[in-house]
């Protein structure tokens, strides 16, 4: 086996792995929170793509100041989405949450073939073309700026959920939400705050994917499912879990499509966390209810 | 869910009430409307559209049996439907072999993956499990989209044989209606006995209650995997007779929309009954025709109706029925 074919794969695999944890870090987020699993994730990843590509060639920004207004934009529809449907629902039964998300992605997903049309789109990046070479690894400044940008929101998030005002009354709201209510935490707010974060986090992860990859409305389903499968096999609500989960789908994935056939590079991805669900039916980091 | 009490129906489009005493004359009724319905339509469009409602119908009775009666949601029944699709049309199309042997075995392929799939996603319940049968969905279609030695990849299978039973050949849409239909009326018939039965019994006691089922001596993995693998099994047969009626099929028939609308059609319909897959089959394919100048809107309208069912109308459209008459039973007639 040669070493450096070896290590560039594991470094794409790293790149990948990591946008999966970012797309993955909300869903599971929200499932924490508010106990709801968004089927619609994936469309939030989508329209930060989207939004980043007509901020760039219609407002004319660069590429950073589209990328965060796409997020902050998104993180807005979130909070919309959420007042609109998820919170008159939460005390229905998770069947009614779950199809009403399906419904939710259905109708974004739709719109935007409607309204940015189906042919696939580039988003227009400065650091695209530009390559570094680390060792023996060549990666472009882009796949680079993925892997370090999602770092650095990774570590801010936890920082936020840990020691922060905020990220407390989070924590205290997804251990028991009659209890953090009774103690005066808005929990209406706490709500809207985590949907807004978990949206910005996906938009955020589509912004810097997008320039590396083709775009079309319909890559929210590739995104859902990757960040389900990332979530399902760290264990649902853990965001250590998350982390470690979708490094090890992207550098698997990386190295089955390398050594083993690039087409069937997704299906070894789905057979790997039916593995880990056999071994482990909620996953590897699963505990009691709650943030980790 | 099923049992509430109504007269005979008199034979309305869909009237195969579920599991109602007393509703025989509007089943009789219904099933006689259901069989004129061809010489009714009068052209061949008319009679392809009924069986395409019949085909949805079937297939949303089998993933009405998962979804209704075991109280899971599958998100891989499409995958299903393809792979009883595929089983039949790779045996007829490279083997020569006659579609008929081809059909039963498009079923017990179909349950074999069902009984796999099934033993592993059903350690898991509620959302997990959706998404495990997500992911099996989303396999099967990788699969079935690169395995371009077997299943000619996104290119699919052209010109598979039609359906032939001795001297009757089910090519032309009023012959395959009808083979549809029986199987439609059948598996309706075995749902509702199925309903009655104690295996039904314990189907819904799992649904409602698991671990007070279990209490009970229900063994709940045994009991769901029996009904995943029956649904399955139905979903197999489903497909297999869409393949040789359309005479082509393409990795797209195990695709998310292709989930999404089974999905509809049954809560739109309403789930956990027999007439609600059947009608929700009917709505689905009467909006899918006639919103077919609308192009994408066309999904947008069925998200719409998918949100606005589940949150305005949770028994779905067959509740209406009996919102409608409660209150006027309630105030014995009076307006």
């Amino acid at each position: 086996m040669d070493v450096t074919v070896f290590a560039q794969q594991i470094a794409n695999g790293l790149v990948n792995g990591m946008a999966y944890v970012l797309i993955a870090t909300g869903l599971t987020l929200v499932f924490g929170v508010l106990r709801i699993v968004n089927f619609a994730h994936g469309e939030f990843y989508m329209l930060g793509a989207y939004l980043t590509y007509f901020a760039g060639t219609l407002l004319g920004l660069d590429y950073i100041t589209a990328a965060l207004l796409g997020a902050v934009v998104v993180a807005a529809l979130g909070v919309a989405a959420n007042k609109l449907i998820f919170w008159p629902l939460r005390r229905d039964h998770e069947f009614t949450i779950l199809l009403s998300s399906l419904g939710l992605a259905l109708l974004i997903a739709n719109s935007g073939e409607l309204l940015f049309g189906a042919d696939p789109k580039y988003v227009e990046s400065p650091f695209a073309d530009e390559v570094l070479d680390i060792g023996t690894v060549t990666l472009t400044q882009q796949r680079v700026l993925v892997f370090g940008a999602a770092v650095a929101v990774l570590v801010a998030v936890y920082l936020f959920i840990r020691y922060s005002r905020f990220g407390k009354m989070m924590r205290a709201t997804a251990q028991n939400p009659d209890g953090a209510a009774l103690t005066g935490i808005n929990i209406g707010l706490v709500h809207s705050y985590t949907f807004a974060l978990a949206c910005g986090l996906a938009a955020l992860s589509g912004a810097l994917v997008g320039p590396t990859v083709m775009i079309f409305p319909t890559i929210g389903n590739w995104a859902v499912l990757k960040g389900f499968i990332v979530v399902i096999m760290g264990g649902l609500g853990s965001v250590t879990g998350a982390l470690f989960a979708g490094l090890l789908l992207g550098v698997i994935e990386s190295l089955g499509g390398g050594y083993i056939s690039l087409g069937f590079m997704e299906a070894i991805g789905y057979a790997m966390i039916i593995a880990v669900l056999l071994w482990r039916p909620n996953g590897l980091f699963s505990t009691a209810r709650g943030l980790r | 869910m099923s049992t509430h009490t109504t007269a005979p129906t008199g034979g309305t489009a869909a009237g195969v009430p579920g599991g109602i005493p007393g509703g025989t004359l509007g089943l009789a009724g219904g099933a006689l409307l259901l069989g004129v319905l061809p010489f009714l339509a009068g052209n061949a469009y008319l009679e392809h559209l009924l069986v395409l409602w019949m085909l949805y119908a079937l297939l949303a009775l089998s993933l009405n049996i998962i979804i209704g009666y075991l109280g899971e949601l599958s998100f891989g029944h499409a995958a299903f439907v393809g792979v009883g699709a595929y089983t039949s049309a790779i045996l007829s199309t490279q083997l020569g072999l006659p579609p008929l042997i081809g059909l039963p075995l498009a079923g017990i392929v179909a349950a074999l993956f069902g009984l796999v799939i099934g033993y592993a996603a059903l350690r898991v319940v509620g959302p997990q499990f959706a998404i495990l049968t997500l992911g099996f969905g989303s396999i099967l279609y990788t699969v079935t989209n690169h395995w371009v030695d077997l299943t000619r990849g996104p290119m699919g299978i052209s010109n598979i044989p039609p359906l032939s039973l001795g001297p009757i050949t089910f090519a032309e849409a009023r012959e395959t209606y009808y083979l549809v239909l029986a199987l439609v009326l059948i598996v309706a018939f075995l749902c509702h006995a199925l309903v009655n039965s104690r295996t039904g019994r314990a189907f819904i006691a799992v649904r409602e209650n698991a671990p007070l089922a279990a209490s009970l001596g229900v063994n709940v993995f045994h009991t769901k995997l029996l009904g995943f693998v029956v649904a399955t099994a139905i979903a197999g047969v489903g497909g297999a007779i869409y393949a040789h009626y359309i005479k082509v099929i393409t990795p797209d028939i195990m695709g998310v929309h292709n989930v999404a609308a089974l999905i509809i059609v049954v809560v739109v319909g309403g789930r956990g009954t027999i007439a609600g897959p059947i009608l929700g089959a009917l709505v689905y394919i009467g909006l899918l025709e006639s919103l077919r100048v609308a192009g994408p809107l066309r999904m947008v309208v069925f998200a719409a109706l998918l949100t606005g069912t589940v949150v305005f109308l949770p028994g779905g459209l067959v509740s209406l029925w009996s919102r409608w008459r409660g209150p006027r039973h309630a105030e014995g007639g009076a307006k």
